[in-house]
């Protein structure tokens, strides 16, 4: 069974921030959530890195670990999902993912939170595929059009990588073998030298 | 209404006894009711345990499959270096 998983090759990231937006405009996702972001290390210094982050899918979730009330499942592609139905909006899985996945709509006064929101892997939630109710809750099921998340497919440095993990895992494989040390972008030596470090 | 007694201050237990015949009106008017909507509300919680939520087979499928779409994926991301393999 295929397991799919996210992977950033940061040497390639740009820091577009065209995965952010694709993700937006394709779930519609509400003012003052990004379920991805682009996160830059050492901006504007020589060697900086950017990363595109979102939720990562764990094995073993940490969200779902401290959940009260087990909204979250893993389906057999191993994609983290939640039911907004049973989600109190309580906070534990912010200070419990690593990766700050998932974030909630501020839609009332004095800190009511609704209902949490996260990156799916644009699988949709538990309701029916491909259905209305479906898309206004959790966006669009691409996975069951037979499709990738859309922030992968934007990307147009080829930086971030989605699919079966051991698909994307051998196409970075051969990337890294093939450019070896640095970044293997055109001009990175001349720019950089081989004196910076990584 | 109260009435003046002798100092001239309203007297108020007259108010007191109109109030109580208010609250046994409602009392009486509701009472009866609110005691049945209360025994059928809590029955199901008490007969109903606790239970994780537990999204069925249909929820948890795989939806991925490798298409057409997802092998071109595959294809312009390993293009410098799969193509050759």
């Amino acid at each position: 069974m295929a397991r799919m998983k996210f992977l950033c090759d940061a040497d390639r990231c740009i820091e577009c921030n065209a995965c952010v937006t694709a993700c937006k405009n394709e779930h519609e996702v509400p003012w003052g959530i990004n379920r991805r972001r682009v996160v830059t290390l050492n901006d504007g210094k020589p060697g900086e890195r950017s990363v595109s982050m979102a939720c990562m899918h764990c094995t073993d979730a940490p969200c779902a670990a401290v959940c009260p009330v087990n909204c979250f499942y893993t389906t057999a592609d191993a994609v983290v999902l939640h039911s907004k139905d049973i989600c109190i909006g309580c906070g534990y899985c912010f200070y419990a993912c690593p990766f700050g996945a998932p974030q909630y709509p501020k839609v009332g006064n004095f800190g009511s939170r609704g209902k949490m929101d996260k990156c799916t892997y644009c699988a949709g939630g538990p309701e029916p595929d491909l259905s209305t109710i479906e898309y206004e809750k959790y966006g669009s099921n691409r996975l069951a059009e037979g499709k990738l998340p859309l922030c992968a497919e934007m990307c147009s440095t080829k930086a971030l990588l989605a699919g079966d993990g051991e698909m994307i895992a051998e196409i970075y494989k051969q990337r890294v073998i093939k450019r070896g040390y640095g970044s293997g972008a055109w001009g990175w030596k001349t720019a950089y030298r081989e004196t910076v470090a990584i | 209404m109260g009435h003046l007694s002798q100092s001239g201050v309203t007297d108020m237990r007259d108010d007191r006894k109109d109030e109580m015949g208010r609250r046994h009106f409602f009392r009486a008017l509701g009472g009866g009711s609110v005691a049945a909507a209360a025994a059928i509300t809590a029955q199901p919680m008490i007969a109903t345990p606790a239970q994780a939520y537990d999204p069925g087979t249909e929820e948890t499928k795989a939806r991925y499959r490798e298409s057409d779409h997802v092998k071109a994926f595959y294809r312009t991301n390993g293009y410098e270096t799969l193509k050759k393999n």
